[in-house]
């Protein structure tokens, strides 16, 4: 074994900024390339729901704004999913192998990680809405371009800003109570979800659930994305609403993750979790 | 110059939600290691060693007490410091499915480095760790001591000031364990790097570290140099006999001798001086009419040091 030591050439600023980001983002897409599991996540599953809903909609006979309402809602909650996942991998890879340690051990924010892996997220999230897109275009006459371009660029920016929102507290629950709830990483983005209206408007939910929903970003992209079909607007300026609560929730979630890991540090679960 | 100060850590492990279990890990623990140092923690399992070592490396917080690594506080300056740390541990573990250039090019950027500087980083650290037949092995597939070598080398990329090392020959085999040795102790020749170890093994803690200390229970119970430590624990000398008879009556009542044992047909007689006690157990083994076949003498090593602390 010979000496490896050299001077290593450190960047710094902005540059350092990019690169520890970049990190993120390559594993990812190290991570993506490997694993037939994540063929699956970008493909079968989006394109069975998008089937099974697409056939759905034919069987029930539904206008073409009632199918556009029904797979509006399935491009949402895999878009979602696929992104929302790719920001919780950033912690659960570690927890996975084992090496969660070694990640914090070096000089990375919060930052670095959520927005690395966040772009990963966006970038399996634009092919998952590519392929759904098609599907629905050409088996169920959907025209995702209904309501606009503009329309449908704010309502992925909405789809993706929720996943990070996700993402983010999905880390922050496995680092309060470890492997035992990365689980959310597949169940909490259907709760929200769910509560946002994926298939039907909030105004059918009891009021204190669409008291919740009205909280939830993505009710907000949702509701402004239909508008372009021709369903009146629950909200006035959706999409104000949706941005302003979706970025107050970013910094809320990069906070509570920022004070998981000080606690994972406190009570060694940061150790544990590499053991 | 102190690469480590820490004074009085205390760190305290609760477990469970309605009956808390409380592990005392750390209890008002103190140590200073000067820069360029190559540093021993020794200790039982579960005697604070990993806990002392992940609070200097910045990955638990203490309770109470202070400390600096490298000047800066382990607590408040925890994200300055982890640019000039690094660690390594015996049962490290990576991600399942990523090569060891990916595992070196992720943590490098991870400290910045970038583009050229970073491809020649790894590189250089691959063919030092002797990982290059290897590098399209995904990690789960590598053997543990190609493992181990991927987490030292992994703990060289940003070229560290002070290099925390947790069993880093644990479970090797002795060829590579002997090299990974020679590696830490060419670091600090070379780089001067302040390395701080623990470990199981003495016979590497004697030949590595230029002082020890000696931690059970949460507690230092002795630090200092091996030679030092040996003096201070005060085990005597070993006087190791071939006599005929084995076992002559009567020895354990002679001036100085503290203890006696028969191992494989010798006769360890430990005394308190044995330049001074020697010629007087000659004497009285020649008037015993006892026969001298064979006579040492030799210090005690580190390991009765450690047992003796442990008892």
């Amino acid at each position: 074994m010979s000496s490896t030591a050299s001077p290593a050439l450190h960047v710094n600023g902005l540059r350092a900024e990019w690169v520890r980001t970049w990190a993120f983002a390559c594993r990812n897409v190290i991570m993506a390339r490997r694993n037939v599991f994540f063929v699956f996540e970008l493909t079968f599953w989006p394109g069975v729901a998008m089937l099974s809903h697409g056939l759905l909609t034919q069987f029930l006979a539904l206008t073409p704004e009632m199918t556009a309402f029904i797979l509006s809602g399935t491009v949402a909650l895999s878009a979602v999913q696929v992104c929302q996942l790719d920001v919780a991998y950033a912690v659960l890879f570690d927890i996975w192998s084992k090496s969660m340690k070694h990640q914090f051990l070096a000089p990375v924010g919060i930052r670095h990680l959520a927005l690395g892996s966040w772009l990963v997220g966006v970038a399996r999230g634009l092919v998952v809405f590519a392929l759904m897109a098609f599907i629905g275009t050409r088996a169920f006459g959907f025209d995702f371009l209904g309501g606009g371009a503009g329309s449908l660029a704010a309502f992925l920016a909405g789809c993706f800003l929720c996943a990070l929102v996700i993402g983010l507290l999905v880390c922050t629950l496995v680092l309060l109570f470890g492997t035992r709830a990365e689980t959310s990483a597949w169940a909490a983005v259907n709760l929200v979800v769910m509560l946002a209206g994926i298939y039907y408007p909030i105004s059918v939910l009891p009021g204190w659930v669409a008291a919740i929903s009205a909280a939830i970003p993505l009710t907000y992209f949702l509701d402004a994305f239909r508008a372009g079909y021709g369903f009146e607007s629950q909200f006035s300026a959706p999409l104000i609403k949706g941005f302003a609560l979706a970025l107050l929730y970013v910094a809320l979630a990069h906070w509570a993750l920022a004070a998981a890991i000080t606690r994972a540090r406190r009570t060694g679960l940061l150790l544990k979790l590499s053991e | 110059m102190l690469a480590v100060d820490a004074r009085d850590l205390s760190k305290t492990f609760r477990a469970g939600w309605l009956h808390r279990r409380r592990t005392e890990a750390l209890r008002g623990v103190s140590l200073q290691v000067p820069r360029g140092a190559i540093f021993g923690l020794l200790g039982p399992n579960g005697a604070g060693k990993t806990t002392l070592l992940s609070i200097l490396a910045t990955l638990l917080l203490p309770d109470s007490g202070s400390a600096t690594v490298l000047g800066l506080d382990v607590v408040r300056d925890s994200l300055a410091l982890r640019r000039r740390l690094n660690m390594a541990s015996g049962n490290a573990s990576f991600v399942w499915s990523l090569r060891p250039g990916e595992v070196l090019m992720f943590y490098g950027r991870l400290y910045g480095l970038s583009g050229r500087s970073l491809r020649r980083r790894v590189e250089e650290l691959i063919e030092g760790c002797e990982l290059t037949s290897h590098r399209r092995t995904e990690y789960n597939e590598l053997s543990t001591g190609l493992k181990q070598r991927l987490a030292f080398a992994k703990a060289l990329l940003n070229d560290p000031e002070v290099l925390f090392l947790d069993e880093p020959t644990l479970g090797l085999d002795p060829d590579m364990s002997i090299r990974i040795r020679a590696q830490i102790a060419r670091l600090r020749r070379d780089r001067g790097t302040t390395i701080i170890l623990t470990t199981h093994y003495m016979r590497e803690a004697e030949e590595l570290c230029d002082e020890i200390a000696f931690i059970k229970g949460g507690r230092i119970l002795a630090q200092g140099g091996p030679d030092a430590l040996k003096r201070q624990i005060r085990l005597g000398e070993v006087i190791t006999l071939r006599l005929d008879p084995l076992e002559p009556a009567g020895l354990a009542s002679l001036p100085g001798v503290l203890e006696y044992r028969i191992r494989d047909e010798h006769l360890e007689c430990t005394v308190d001086v044995a330049d001074k006690r020697l010629p007087e157990l000659l004497r009285w083994l020649h008037e015993q009419g006892v026969v001298v076949r064979q006579c040492e003498v030799r210090e005690p090593d580190l390991e009765e040091v450690f047992v003796e602390l442990n008892r």
